[in-house]
């Protein structure tokens, strides 16, 4: 696998949650594609354990549609993002056409007049779509998960 | 606890609105936290987080006064002031965990038994002929003055004169053998784990939300509209999006729907909206669910259970629990313009998995600080703790359906868009504040 095609594709998603562009961001996923920020560390359950997100592309299209209503007043403060991506490692494979990529990321968030900084590990499993990529899960392990959280809005 | 001098709190509070300062003034803060938190019977956690003997949990009763639930060595769920008698150190640091045989204090190494009396002091010789004396109670992890539980629902008080928990829960209590009669087992048990969400304003703001039926339609209209665009959006066949989107849209019932819910006030501050029906009658039962409470219960029974409806009912001032939901939040100020609200979900015992797994996708995506409900309300409060720094209107108001509530014998009942709730929680705030809260209990 190039793994120059891969980390291109990382840059690529975190632009587009950046800016942010949630219709192109969802594009990237695969149908059955997920979203997962666990609540705690080493979490393996998101059905029967609580997540902070666990999105299926049902509630993805709902947040997108919210995200851009006219009367969401928690949406009416912009936000932006700046991701910073490092670390990443390709994980050994376990199907032709299915990779598995982790990074550690920084996340600085501007929201309501104040800037916060987010710490992760995520782990892409991604669907090889002939010279592109359709993300099948995405999941964002906090360093933090278990602290009291504040509002978040946009998806890191 | 010395007890609490009485004052007049009429210049602040009046049966239709509330000074401002409330949610501003540091100093009625620290009073609240004495008087109010410090008087009422306070949710701790739930006998199910405890299981075996040894096993702990902790958290604060207040803003700052830390305390330890355990299960000693006869079962009794004890809750402790979390705090050495020797120098004063916090005993035990983890949220939870299970301490074998004795709590032992990280500075000194003095060991508590799980009933919180003393076991021993390291190099206890030195306190010879000093009029040191071990079994003096002051030396232990104290009680709290009193500690009840009510079918696993365990709270302490602080304050000696509180009357019994049942007694102080009133009418109120029949949401607590609602959510556990939801169970074919009759019983619930705290699963799936936790959300923390930090809100920056006055505590008092989310428990004026929780049965104000006038906010939803505005606050949460945007979510409502997204939901419905998407459901309209939908082709016939789309069964599973269907069932997870309908989560979303009763947070946008009208006017008139809230107002047929009814709103319930009870003594000390308690209330609930709903009673025959509420927002979440319409969410479609699971058939293997209702198969297992036909079975546990019989038909009638079962129909009577689902029929009782709330919301939010609100155990003033820390608790609220969403029967047929299943889950509670509960509420831990820290500042005059900062408190945590923490969602635990529960498992109805025998009840099938997917019933756990509907109450976690509800508390994610309602309660969590990530979700598409919670943010909102937020937002709101936020804005008014903000603007309630102006000083061109000294008073908040709640007129709404003032003079048609009405008074029964243990409860008070009024619409649904009421402010009924307000006008419970601030006489309870009141009483409480004043020093009279408990004054009625005492005379009966």
């Amino acid at each position: 696998m190039n793994r120059e095609r891969i980390e291109e594709f990382l840059y690529r998603e975190a632009d587009l949650l950046d800016r942010p562009d949630l219709d192109s961001w969802m594009n990237l996923f695969a149908e059955s594609g997920t979203y997962w920020m666990p609540a705690t560390e080493d979490q393996q359950d998101p059905i029967n354990h609580i997540s902070h997100i666990y999105d299926d592309r049902v509630m993805m299209e709902i947040r997108r549609r919210n995200f851009i209503h006219p009367r969401a007043s928690s949406k009416e403060w912009e936000v932006r993002c700046s991701h910073v991506i490092g670390n990443i490692r390709l994980l050994p494979e376990v199907a032709e056409d299915v990779i598995t990529v982790t990074s550690n990321q920084h996340v600085v968030v501007w929201y309501r007049d104040e800037q916060r900084l987010y710490a992760c590990r995520v782990t892409h499993r991604l669907q090889i779509d002939g010279e592109d990529f359709k993300i099948l899960e995405k999941q964002v392990d906090l360093i933090n998960p278990e602290a009291p959280q504040q509002s978040l809005i946009i998806y890191l | 606890m010395t007890s609490i001098p009485t004052g007049d709190f009429s210049q602040v509070v009046t049966p239709t609105r509330v000074h401002r300062s409330l949610y501003t003034d540091p100093d009625l803060f620290e009073l609240e936290m004495t008087r109010i938190w410090g008087q009422a019977w306070i949710f701790i956690g739930h006998e199910s987080q405890v299981p075996n003997t040894g096993d702990y949990f902790t958290t604060n009763i207040n803003h700052n006064i830390p305390v330890v639930m355990v299960r000693d060595k006869s079962g009794t769920v004890q809750v402790l002031h979390n705090r050495c008698g020797h120098k004063g150190a916090k005993v035990v640091e983890a949220r939870s965990g299970n301490a074998r045989g004795a709590f032992r204090c990280s500075y000194h190494g003095w060991s508590y038994r799980h009933d919180g009396s003393l076991l021993k002091v390291p190099n206890e010789a030195g306190y010879e002929g000093t009029g040191f004396d071990s079994s003096n109670p002051c030396y232990s992890m104290q009680p709290l003055a009193q500690v009840e539980s009510y079918r696993g629902f365990v709270f302490a008080t602080l304050s000696p004169d509180a009357p019994d928990l049942k007694t102080w829960m009133g009418g109120a209590r029949d949401c607590f053998d609602n959510l556990c009669d939801r169970a074919p087992e009759g019983e619930v048990e705290v699963a799936g784990g936790v959300l923390r969400y930090e809100h920056q304003c006055n505590w008092k703001f989310i428990l004026e939300n929780l049965n104000d039926t006038m906010h939803p339609m505005v606050v949460h209209e945007s979510i409502v509209k997204a939901a419905e665009s998407y459901l309209d959006s939908l082709p016939e066949d789309a069964v599973e999006q269907r069932k997870e989107a309908e989560i979303i849209p009763p947070f946008g019932a009208s006017y008139e729907k809230f107002e047929a819910s009814g709103i319930t006030g009870f003594p000390f501050g308690h209330h609930y909206d709903g009673g025959k029906t509420s927002i979440h009658a319409d969410y479609s039962v699971d058939p293997d669910y209702h198969s297992a409470m036909v079975a546990a219960y019989g038909e009638e029974r079962t129909r009577e259970i689902y029929s009782f409806n709330t919301h939010n009912v609100l155990f003033y001032p820390s608790l609220t629990i969403k029967c047929a939901v299943q889950n509670i939040r509960v509420i831990r100020p820290i500042s005059v313009d900062r408190f945590i609200v923490e969602t635990w979900s529960f498992r109805l015992k025998g009840a099938p998995d997917s019933m756990l797994q509907r109450t976690l996708l509800y508390s994610r995506l309602i309660n969590s600080a990530m979700g598409m409900v919670g943010p909102d309300d937020l937002e709101v409060y936020r804005r008014a703790q903000e603007g309630l720094a102006s000083p061109s209107n000294e008073w908040v108001e709640f007129h709404r359906q003032y003079g048609k509530d009405e008074q029964r014998v243990d409860r008070t009942v009024g619409g649904g868009t009421s402010d009924l709730d307000m006008r419970t929680q601030y006489q309870a705030w009141q009483a409480y504040m004043e020093g009279t809260i408990f004054n009625e209990v005492k005379n009966a």
